[in-house]
């Protein structure tokens, strides 16, 4: 029923042909802003809105857009390998999408939209393996809250994303069944754990995607892949069907190619979940009306606005070329209007090892209920005890192995005051900090990694070396703060290059300034393109 | 680039200054040279907990019920050994009179009603147990090795 493969070229020829404007760079040329202002309210650069708008208005149809994103994902995945599952039902659920249309019924807000969901977020009709063994084939009997909700503004769920086994990981290489690649690179990781959600929207595979971050887990590969990655106030939005790994410091963030499309696929999912008694019950604004074309903003847009560099993460260890990329992004919020000072926060660094703590050792509560009696794989014994051991080491690869093995050992009696306890006053003195920062500041950045992405088997076998990755990012899941990373810059790379990504931390529940402040940025930044040079050649809206 | 992040791992002195915010009348470009002087971060020796028992890994896999092969115990020890005497970290740090914190203080938390509701999927959930047999999960017998 998918329509055949196309040759590349054929496609390239085809659409050309058929539209003279390509999208190969933010529009900055005058042909360019007289276009956008002839479509007076719409949103320049959001994919979301830009379908919405063609297919409601019969200029295109679904299933048009689900054929054309559908054929960039066959052509991109023997490379990028970024999906476990995808569906075989896309193109009839665009089909039926059109129908409605045709009745004049209505849609939802994200009709006809391809999004990737990370394959630790239950779905119904398609496996959820959490990346890894002990899950293969499992079927959830419920669709996660967040996935309901796609369902219901009318997303097309195009498929189930790679990601490190049970979250653990910043690299993807911990997926017990493939490695994705970063667009921008192959031979590179992508990030982790959400690398496939954050290479399928940087290829282009799919319009947005939800990831979840636990530790950085969307912010790192975001900046990696060159994309947009919103990580919301723990309690925004609902954990029931996210396969829990920290359940204090767990969220489901969104991945898009531009803050707008991140902002609309937040909107959508967030809310108060009865099922999720962490959920919070606070109101949610519509964040999705500031995102006016960029000839409405006025001279300085952000005139006023108070922002805080992290000093420490500038500093030592820090890639020289990141650091230049950050003062870029510094320099242009400061010609939006931004009063930008430094500010220390010198607890920073040691919330990396209490993060490991918790999470490690919240993770060995979690993942003790894998043991292949209700779900999952089971190996064949004849006594209770070896079934449980026997499973869960046939299942759990190796580094989930060893991060239950030292939270076990930290929950220890005898240990818990000398660890858990401690990385837990750790998180008090975190979260007092931030608050007094984001006191003065109405927002706080910093680069959401060390460095750009590096070679897949770089860090494999230095699980510090790794960990050391994330120190941008695991203080912001502490603080349960909202985080908003958008690319800025680029590093050398060869003769190419790969992307860098800058995080904005805002104050809790506040993540309609963090989006209102990046599709500012996003929208005024000229000269930047973000699209890898794998699908350049292809990538055009028809 | 392993060898510089690590350096990100040495933890910051806790200075009784929390905010560094007078840089206001000059711009973040001057202020950033000056940073080098104002900051400091220390590197520390981690190996100096001796008074906490090392992990013994094999205990441990029987705890967690996982059943490591010998020569993952092997394997895992010294990396879960580098891994807990980078956690000692935290022996270091002055937290008295901090209180704990169980999670993000963000308000959450909330209960739903005390009332029963039965899950309407109960085929898609027998379905993806491994071993059954209506209406029972069936499991091995359970020898006491104690």
């Amino acid at each position: 029923m998918l329509s055949s493969v196309q040759n590349p070229r054929f496609l390239l020829i085809q659409c050309r042909r058929s539209k003279p404007f390509h999208h190969h760079q933010y529009p900055k040329s005058i042909h360019a802003i007289s276009q956008v202002q002839s479509v007076s309210t719409s949103l320049p650069t959001s994919e979301i809105q830009k379908i919405q708008k063609s297919i409601l208005s019969r200029e295109k149809t679904a299933r048009q857009f689900a054929e054309q994103f559908l054929n960039r994902l066959r052509l991109t995945e023997p490379y990028v390998k970024s999906f476990l599952h995808v569906s075989k039902t896309v193109l009839n659920e665009a089909d039926e999408i059109d129908r409605k249309i045709d009745r004049n019924e209505d849609v939802g807000p994200l009709a006809g939209v391809l999004v990737a969901v990370k394959d630790n977020i239950c779905t119904a009709d398609m496996p959820s393996t959490a990346g890894s063994k002990i899950l293969e084939n499992y079927r959830p009997p419920f669709d996660a809250t967040a996935v309901r909700k796609l369902k219901e503004g009318g997303a097309i769920i195009v498929g189930k994303t790679n990601l490190d086994e049970f979250g653990m990981g910043s690299t993807t290489e911990g997926s017990a069944y493939q490695v994705t690649a970063n667009p921008w690179n192959l031979e590179c990781v992508p990030g982790g754990s959400s690398g496939g959600s954050a290479a399928a929207v940087s290829a282009r595979q799919c319009v947005v995607s939800l990831g979840s971050d636990t530790g950085g887990s969307v912010r790192q590969p975001a900046s990696f892949c060159g994309v947009v990655g919103l990580k919301p106030t723990y309690g925004r939005v609902s954990r029931y069907g996210l396969v829990a790994y920290a359940s204090s410091l767990d969220v489901i963030g969104c991945f898009g190619s531009s803050v707008a499309d991140a902002g609309i696929l937040l909107q959508s999912i967030c809310g108060h979940d009865k099922l999720d008694a962490t959920s919070s019950k606070r109101e949610v604004n519509d964040f999705t009306s500031q995102f006016v074309a960029k000839d409405y903003f006025e001279s300085q847009p952000l005139k006023g606005l108070r922002v805080g560099v992290i000093s420490e993460t500038l500093g030592d260890g820090v890639d020289q070329e990141v650091v230049s990329s950050i003062r870029g992004a510094i320099s242009h919020l400061e010609e939006l209007g931004c009063t930008v000072t430094e500010v220390s926060l010198p607890s920073f660094s040691l919330g990396l090892p209490a993060y490991y703590v918790l999470a490690s050792s919240e993770s060995s509560s979690n993942l003790s209920r894998y043991d292949g009696i209700r779900y999952g794989n089971q190996i064949v014994s004849d006594e209770l005890s070896s079934l449980y051991g026997g499973s869960r080491a046939n299942g759990f690869g190796p580094e989930v192995k060893r991060r239950i093995l030292m939270g076990t050992y930290a929950l220890s009696a005898g240990y818990y005051d000398a660890y858990y306890k401690r990385a837990q006053q750790v998180r008090t003195v975190v979260q007092k900090s931030f608050k007094a920062a984001l006191d003065e500041h109405d927002i706080l950045i910093s680069p959401a990694a060390p460095s750009a992405a590096y070679k897949i088997g770089e860090k494999k076998n230095d699980p510090l070396a790794m960990y050391a990755g994330d120190i941008m990012t695991v203080n912001v899941n502490l603080a349960g703060l909202p985080a908003l990373v958008l690319p800025c810059g680029f590093v050398k790379n060869g003769t190419a290059s790969l992307p860098v990504g800058f995080q904005m931390i805002g104050a809790a529940f506040d993540e309609e300034k963090l989006l209102r402040v990046g599709h500012i940025f996003e929208q005024t930044l000229e000269g930047c393109s973000f699209i890898p040079p794998l699908i350049a050649d292809e990538l055009f809206k028809c | 680039m392993g060898s510089r992040a690590l350096l990100l791992l040495a933890p910051a002195t806790l200075a009784e200054r929390f905010l560094v915010n007078h840089f206001p009348k000059y711009g973040f470009q001057q202020a950033f040279k000056r940073k080098e002087e104002m900051l400091r971060v220390g590197v520390r020796n981690y190996s100096v907990h001796s008074s906490l028992e090392r992990p013994n890994v094999p205990r441990l896999a029987e705890t967690a019920r996982i059943s490591l092969t010998a020569q993952e115990a092997e394997e895992f020890a010294p990396k879960i050994q580098q891994v807990v005497d980078w956690f000692g970290q935290l022996q270091d740090v002055d937290l008295q009179s901090i209180e704990p914190a169980i999670r993000a203080d963000t308000e959450a938390g909330s209960f739903r009603e005390d009332s029963p509701e039965t899950f309407d999927k109960r085929e898609a959930m027998i379905a993806a147990v491994p071993s059954y047999e209506e209406p029972y999960i069936k499991v091995p017998k359970v020898l006491n090795k104690d």
